[in-house]
């Protein structure tokens, strides 16, 4: 693992303040970040139960040969959408 | 060739898709009934007079908490774009490069080892990818251009068609509607990439020659393998396209998406009067770009959203180049007056993987022929 490559993950370029102070900035990337790892969590428990429904025992790779159904995405698409509505109301709120 | 996600990165690049549309869908639509219902009242009451110009605006806004995260959101958006991407092409990118020696049949890739990489691609990564375009971790790097490739669909909440070339299908809509008795033999796509704007010229023009040309091999090691994988033929090379080691009058069509506003000041006359010498007598020069030339008038909060991506995506030249005079610069070039065209390319585009709706792909695009008799 170790002696893999890594690729560069923060982009050149002029650092940027948005609110108040930097902290802030990072706090609001790091509850970003947390979202999408409950998304991803969420996400991956749905496949569980999916293919649980299916056979009872799971391998590994079922996970990533899992094709979700048009009807699925949709789905997890709203179920995404409204994640979002709960985590970002604060910001609406500013604008509302 | 495209690597493939696993499981969590594919659902993690999803929630990418889904927040970029919430942000676009459900924030930025707020902003501007904000701005008129609370900002501008304020600012009227205080100064008896509206906001007169962008940057009166622009120091509005930057106090203001609401348009503030959401621009910060949108910035972060991007960035997590990128970073759930570059875990699916990290983890794939060893097994990407052993297969390349599989995808060499068809088309070509020229190399020049001492091509300098210009200063507008090196300063600052361009809308915020982790390395820019030309960047290599390791030997016969792929990584740039396979980042590119997935990001895409995200960045278009997956509406640039399976082969992401619904911006050359805008070019190629616009010659059948406009020049459609125009069948070219050989032809250029200047900044090529990961050749996504190439290969429909390719398939459109079966009997064609048709090169990619970039500066970024990253880009261009994945183009060439990549259109092996598609099967379509094309020849790409490493070159700054300012100057290009092709013969004057070697093309019919010289093509470029999305590439002016990634180059400089400098570049741009450069880039235009390279396409003039390029081109045979009739052959027709077309540029897609990003920017609507129609400025609204008297809108400064609009005159200040458009340069978001300027500002906050490192998009640096993008808002210099709308102020250019590119009917002069073209001119100037040695292209007829009467055949230089600034208008829109469209491209009928849909939405897919669980978002679902219409649109019609309106981008702008600089056209002009060279006269026969020049």
């Amino acid at each position: 693992m170790n002696d893999k490559t890594k690729l560069p993950r923060v982009a050149k370029g002029k650092k940027l303040n948005y609110l108040n102070d930097g902290s802030i900035d990072n706090l609001m990337a790091m509850i970003m970040t947390l979202t999408q790892e409950i998304s991803v969590l969420r996400d991956r428990i749905d496949t569980l139960e999916r293919i649980l429904e299916s056979k009872k025992i799971i391998l590994d790779e079922e996970f990533n040969e899992f094709i979700p159904s048009d009807d699925l995405e949709t789905k997890r698409k709203n179920r995404r959408h409204a994640l979002l509505e709960r985590v970002l109301l604060p910001i609406k709120k500013e604008l509302e | 060739m495209q690597p493939k996600p696993n499981h969590d990165e594919s659902v993690r690049q999803d929630f990418v898709t889904d927040l970029r549309a919430y942000l676009t869908d459900e924030i930025y639509t707020l902003i501007t009934p904000h701005y008129e219902k609370k900002i501008e009242p304020e600012f009227l009451q205080s100064h008896d007079r509206k906001p007169k110009d962008k940057s009166e605006v622009k120091s509005l806004m930057l106090n203001d908490k609401g348009y503030q995260s959401w621009s910060l959101l949108q910035r972060l958006s991007q960035q997590m774009m990128f970073t759930s991407v570059i875990d699916t092409v990290e983890r794939n990118l060893e097994a990407m490069i052993d297969n390349l020696d599989k995808h060499q049949e068809i088309g070509s890739l020229e190399i020049d080892d001492s091509l300098e990489i210009p200063r507008y691609l090196t300063a600052y990564d361009i809308h915020q990818q982790p390395g820019g375009y030309h960047s290599e971790t390791i030997e016969k790097d792929i990584s740039a251009g396979a980042v590119y490739d997935i990001s895409l669909p995200i960045y278009s909440r997956n509406a640039m068609g399976e082969e992401n070339d619904l911006l050359a299908q805008a070019i190629i809509h616009y010659i059948d509607k406009n020049i459609g008795t125009f069948q070219p033999k050989d032809i250029l796509d200047m900044g090529c990439g990961i050749g996504n704007s190439t290969l429909p010229f390719s398939k459109k023009y079966p009997n064609s020659k048709v090169v990619g040309a970039d500066v970024a091999l990253p880009c261009l090691r994945y183009a060439h393998a990549r259109a092996n994988a598609l099967g379509v033929e094309a020849d790409f090379s490493q070159q700054n396209v300012e100057k290009t080691n092709y013969d004057s009058e070697s093309f019919d069509l010289v093509t470029s998406t999305l590439l002016l506003h990634e180059t400089s000041h400098d570049a741009v006359p450069k880039i235009i009067q390279e396409c003039f010498r390029l081109l045979k007598p009739g052959g027709w020069m077309i540029h897609l770009d990003v920017y609507p030339f129609h400025k609204k008038e008297d809108d400064p909060l609009y005159d200040f959203l458009k340069d978001w991506e300027v500002i906050n995506n490192n998009e640096n030249f993008s808002g210099a180049l709308r102020k250019m005079n590119m009917k002069k610069i073209i001119e100037d070039a040695g292209f007829a007056t009467e055949t230089v065209e600034f208008t829109s390319a469209e491209a009928a585009a849909k939405y897919s993987k669980g978002y679902t709706g219409d649109f019609y792909l309106k981008l702008p695009v600089y056209v002009a022929q060279k006269s026969i008799a020049s």
